[in-house]
């Protein structure tokens, strides 16, 4: 479907800041300063609790004005993996203002799961400055981890390749 | 634009392993329910279950060939996933040029600050 060096349900971003990761691991973890970034244009961060430990839960709220008034959404996670300046991992899934996960049929879905997604950052030392890597991928509640999900997909990608290439080949 | 309840649906469809299963058989062809439910350990009502899912999804389509009525795979949602993906991108872009300019904020700040004392 795509070149196989790009995941199929990844996106991964890197960039440099001219701040120490220290600064950069506040971004992510003090929630003043996830509010002042978070929200692309238009959008507000009111709520941001944050118990930043591995297996530590998440709530951020995002606000917006739409045409029909002003809407919130939700989304809670848990912390998978946390090395302070270094590595955050969580995730994260739409939810109430309570934390509750909306279920299968909130989505409208007969059965089945609800879509949860990974954030990895990954933080490189250069000195004053930092590389920053983000990847940003989807998983299935049932998978422990992103990486399961993610190596299922690709595989299955991998066969409707070559079927298809079997097929026009 | 995205149908954001069929990617939804999509994901809920991937979910499970044995739908995963499924569907990387009907790589290999088109197949009927009895075919299906063969390598899985699972009752004909489970495995009809599973394709309803697969189907409401739009990742298997049923011939309305009367009794055999095989599935065959559509694999356009899953193209439809990459895009989904590729979506979050411009918001993560948008995110880290905020960050960007708040970080160099704080600077001007801290500066500010060092030059008061």
């Amino acid at each position: 479907m795509t070149d196989s060096s790009v995941p199929l349900d990844a996106v991964v971003i890197e960039r440099s800041f001219d701040a120490p990761p220290a600064l950069i691991w506040q971004m992510w973890t003090a929630p003043e300063h996830f509010k002042a970034w978070y929200g692309p244009d238009g959008v507000t961060v009111p709520v941001a609790k944050m118990d930043v430990r591995a297996g530590g839960t998440r709530l951020v709220c995002l606000e917006m004005n739409t045409p029909g008034g002003q809407r919130r959404m939700w989304f809670t996670g848990e912390y998978r993996e946390v090395v302070e300046n270094q590595r955050l991992v969580y995730t994260e899934s739409m939810s109430d203002e309570n934390g509750n996960v909306l279920s299968p049929s909130d989505l409208g879905m007969p059965q089945g799961h609800p879509a949860t997604t990974v954030v990895i950052v990954e933080l490189q030392d250069l000195g004053s400055r930092t590389k920053m890597v983000l990847t940003h991928t989807g998983i299935a509640a049932e998978s422990p981890g992103a990486a399961g999900w993610a190596m299922a997909f690709r595989k299955l990608a991998a066969h409707l390749q070559a079927h298809s290439a079997r097929d026009f080949g | 634009m995205l149908d954001e309840d069929r990617l939804s649906e999509t994901f809920a469809a991937l979910a499970s392993s044995t739908r995963r299963a499924i569907l990387a058989r009907l790589a290999e062809g088109e197949a009927n329910v009895n075919e299906l439910a063969g390598p899985f350990d699972l009752t004909l009502p489970t495995i009809s279950k599973h394709i309803k899912v697969l189907e409401r999804a739009g990742l298997v389509v049923r011939s309305q060939r009367a009794q055999y009525r095989p599935c065959a795979l559509d694999p356009a949602p899953l193209e439809e996933i990459s895009a989904w993906a590729e979506q979050y991108r411009p918001v993560w872009e948008a995110r880290f040029d905020r960050m960007s300019d708040y970080l160099m904020r704080l600077r001007s700040h801290q500066r500010t600050d060092e030059h008061d004392d």
